[in-house]
């Protein structure tokens, strides 16, 4: 075991923009430490004009209002990345600066950060790896399906506290290898830079990793497969982290953060959602104006005819030869295996997952439903306006478009009009056809 | 190295395991006048309402606390045949008189004598759906596109409160007051609440029933549809009846984890609907699921509204257009289009030539598979 990458660097060394940016908007900043303490019953202030049960209704759809996101203005997200996640499941990630643990509050950021990830990224593919214990865990695997790794995430903090509680020492050798296996069985090469990018994104809470090997070699072997690494460091830098990411980025830029409270890590995570092709440090754009157009091939799916027991053996034109020498390059992993294939429109060759670029004839192959996962940006819907009462003074609808609810009297309007359609909607209705269905239901 | 060349697989099992929970079953009914027409050998509308029912009663028949509700997509707009809020509130006004008539003074439609939660439901679709007949009869036939993508939305929003009807008042109300504490602070988490936190305990599922051979459905609206139902866990079953596979709604099942058939012969309707959809979601994994071909997953012109299997994709949009315009530009972001990028991709035959000077001895080497362009032995660590 060696021990020996234990390097403090004072936190310091966090883009001084941000740092700018938190002062702006907030009067309470800095360290989570110095808050003041927080009191649930603090907030409630009693009052007796309303009854309490009208507070916390007003509050729940204040708050819900509140976090329906704006649009985000339309980007190039015609790029496929595939990005490992690696998060640190060592003891350290038990400490309570981050509340309610450092492991807790990550996993929770992170269920968002994928649902975010998946939305800007709508033919992305994503894979989390857990470093813990000294070894490395799957805990997804490479796949497009946000709903998939939120599963999986769903499941480990579920059990945080028993079977998988943070603990033992990370490795980041170990986890750095696990994820370029990964990426190396999705997208072995690189046919085009600009549609296809291979990254690794590490959350590390520890300030060391215990190694069984050379992790310069890793480092190495990172670079000649053009895989880049981010780093958000929970604590405070440390030198290898840094060493990585200069290394894999080919730049000293700001690809390794250190976050200052759970605000900041947010907005770190967040940052990382943006594809890092586009990022102003690299690629300079040659048209500012111009945007490429892509050819893509949209396959047919064969699955297995599930009336026959006899299926006959499938070759795909995806994964190298068992005990080739690409094989023997990585860490192997055991796919599942699946009869469900892909059929590429322009050769013919089968695939076993997608997104990829067809291996025999270079198209880029995806299923149409993952382009249509961004197709709400492109029709935004827009809001809905709270009902008033009419001129005798009551409201002209009794019960929701949507889902047929009751509206309830006396705890103000309640109703949510869609100025297309002029149908009346519940808060409910108002948020889940924003947040999750984004169709007016009245309106198709 | 051991610890590297470990398999180690956290597979946690989330699949949940088959339960008496709760169960709540949305039928949408396509009302094309064309797609019934083209069917009127093989079957009627009636023998499918009344095979529908008798399917909806049998579920309500499974589990006392299992809900149904039936959608209707007309021409003229997709709405609510039950439940009916109206209906409702008048039952619960005089629940007495309610038994011989109902408001309309027309007689039952249906036997006085039968199970009440049958009766109900029943009669309200029958009621409900009459009078839908009756708007389409009356209505101007000048647009009659399908409405289908506004039901399967209105089936989600339904869902929707059911879903949420156990846990939203201790939930919501726990994390309002937290991240109200937190907002008092300054410290703004902005708590998403777009993860679904799978709380509840209702199922849920949708059947689609369509004769409906145009492909003129909304498709983003359908799209959209569809990535609701996947984040909810909603299986969208499809029967398609009529001549033609439908490659959207084949899509839509396919993305849910549900049922599709296409269905030409539609006698015995109710066998269908007995057999392969009568399956709950949480057995399904268990039982080895009728499916009548591959899925194909064609995705639609934005300008000619035509399926396309190769196609041009914006950048910046992602929307799929089948021929490259003349004004290069995207018909709905309206970018300019890179012409270098352009011309390449109008060559054909050289896109193919460079292919081969750049990739090719990459290719050969390697027999065709993914490779790194230089081969390294793994660095083994001690
Ligand atoms: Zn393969
Ligand atoms: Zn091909
Ligand atoms: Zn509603
Ligand atoms: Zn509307
Ligand atoms: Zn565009």
């Amino acid at each position: 075991m060696d021990t020996s990458d234990e390097e403090y660097v004072e936190p310091s060394s966090v883009p001084k923009e941000h740092k700018a940016k938190k002062r702006t908007n907030q009067e309470n900043t800095g360290y989570s430490w110095e808050d003041e303490y927080q009191r649930t019953w603090d907030i409630v202030k009693d009052d007796d004009s309303r009854s309490l049960e009208a507070i916390i209704q007003g509050m729940i759809e204040g708050r819900k209002k509140k976090i329906m996101k704006l649009s985000t203005s339309p980007y190039q997200r015609g790029i496929i990345r595939t990005m490992v996640v690696i998060i640190d499941g060592s003891s350290i990630m038990s400490e309570k600066d981050l509340r309610p643990t450092r492991f807790s509050l990550m996993l929770q950021y992170l269920q968002e950060f994928i649902v975010e990830f998946f939305d800007q990224n709508p033919i992305s593919q994503l894979g989390v790896v857990l470093m813990r214990n000294g070894i490395s865990h799957v805990v997804s695997e490479v796949n497009g399906s946000p709903q998939y790794h939120i599963d999986k995430i769903r499941g480990l903090r579920s059990r945080q506290h028993n079977r998988f509680e943070p603990k033992g020492d990370p490795s980041l050798q170990n986890s750095l290898e696990l994820a370029r296996s990964l990426l190396k069985y999705n997208f072995g090469n690189n046919i085009n830079d600009s549609k296809n990018s291979k990254e690794i994104l590490i959350i590390f809470g520890a300030l060391f990793t215990s190694d069984p090997g050379d992790i310069h070699e890793t480092i190495n072997s990172l670079v000649k497969d053009k895989i880049r690494v981010k780093v958000i460091g929970l604590s405070a830098q440390v030198a290898i982290c840094q060493e990585l990411v200069t290394k894999t980025n080919h730049t000293k830029n700001s690809n390794y953060g250190v976050i200052m409270n759970e605000t900041h890590f947010k907005e770190l995570l967040m940052d990382c959602v943006i594809p890092l092709a586009i990022t102003k440090d690299s690629a300079p754009k040659v048209n500012e104006e111009k945007v490429p157009l892509m050819k893509m091939g949209f396959p047919t799916k064969i699955q297995p005819v599930t009336t026959s027991n006899l299926e006959p053996l499938h070759f795909c034109a995806c994964h190298p030869t068992r005990g080739s020498d690409d094989t023997k390059n990585v860490v192997e992993i055991q796919s599942n295996v699946s009869n469900i294939g892909y059929k590429c429109p322009q050769c013919f060759s089968r695939v076993c997952s997608l997104p990829t670029v067809c291996p025999v004839c270079g198209l880029m192959l995806i299923l149409s439903t993952h382009l249509a996962r961004s197709y709400h940006h492109l029709v935004p819907l827009s809001e809905y306006k709270e009902v008033p009462k009419n001129d005798e003074g009551v409201y002209d609808s009794q019960w929701c478009f949507g889902c047929l609810l009751k509206f309830e009297d006396g705890l103000g309007s309640s109703r949510y009009k869609c100025g297309e359609c002029k149908n009346d909607f519940c808060i409910d209705c108002d948020v889940f056809v924003h947040e999750i269905l984004h169709n007016c239901p009245g309106c198709q | 190295m051991d610890e590297i060349a470990d398999n180690t697989f956290t597979e946690i099992h989330t699949a949940e395991l088959p339960n008496d929970d709760p169960s709540l079953l949305t039928l949408i009914l396509e009302l094309s006048p064309g797609g019934w027409f083209n069917i009127k050998d093989e079957t009627t509308i009636l023998d499918v309402v009344k095979s529908l029912l008798v399917f909806l009663n049998g579920h309500l028949s499974l589990n006392n606390a299992n809900q149904v509700a039936f959608i209707i997509s007309s021409p003229t707009g997709a709405k609510f045949l039950y439940p009916n809020p109206q209906k409702e509130m008048d039952e619960l006004r005089r629940p007495e008189e309610y038994e011989d008539s109902n408001e309309m003074g027309i007689p039952s439609l249906v036997s006085k004598g039968m199970y009440r939660q049958f009766r109900i439901v029943d009669e309200g679709v029958l009621e409900e759906f009459n009078k839908s007949i009756n708007e389409l009869v009356d209505a101007d036939n000048t647009n009659i596109t399908s409405k289908l993508a506004g039901a399967v939305s209105l089936a989600l929003t339904y869902t929707n409160r059911m879903l949420n009807l156990d846990q939203s008042i201790s939930t919501t109300t726990a994390s309002a007051i937290s991240s109200a504490t937190k907002e008092s602070t300054g410290v703004n988490t902005n708590t998403s609440s777009s993860s679904y936190q799978g709380l509840t305990r209702i199922k849920s599922r949708v059947l689609i029933v369509t004769p409906n051979d145009n492909e003129d459905i909304k498709y983003i609206s359908l799209m959209n549809g569809i990535f609701a139902a996947q984040k909810m866990k909603v299986p969208i079953d499809v029967a398609k009846l009529g001549k033609k596979d439908s490659s959207y709604l084949q899509q839509a099942a396919d993305a849910t984890n549900g049922i599709y058939l296409h269905i030409e012969k539609p006698v015995g309707f109710i066998q269908f609907l007995s057999t392969a959809y009568f399956i709950e979601p949480s057995i399904r994994s268990l039982i080895i699921l009728p499916t009548n071909s591959n899925v194909n997953y064609r995705a639609s012109c934005f300008i000619t509204g035509k399926s396309v299997e190769i196609g041009y994709v914006c950048s910046v949009c992602l929307c799929i257009i089948s021929e490259i315009p003349e004004s290069m530009k995207c018909p709905t972001c309206n970018s300019q289009f890179d012409d270098k990028i352009i011309a390449k991709l109008k060559r054909k035959p050289v896109v193919k030539k460079r292919k081969l000077e750049n990739g090719g001895a990459e290719v050969s080497s390697d027999n065709g598979t993914l490779a790194p362009a230089t081969p390294e032995p793994t660095p083994v660590p001690e």
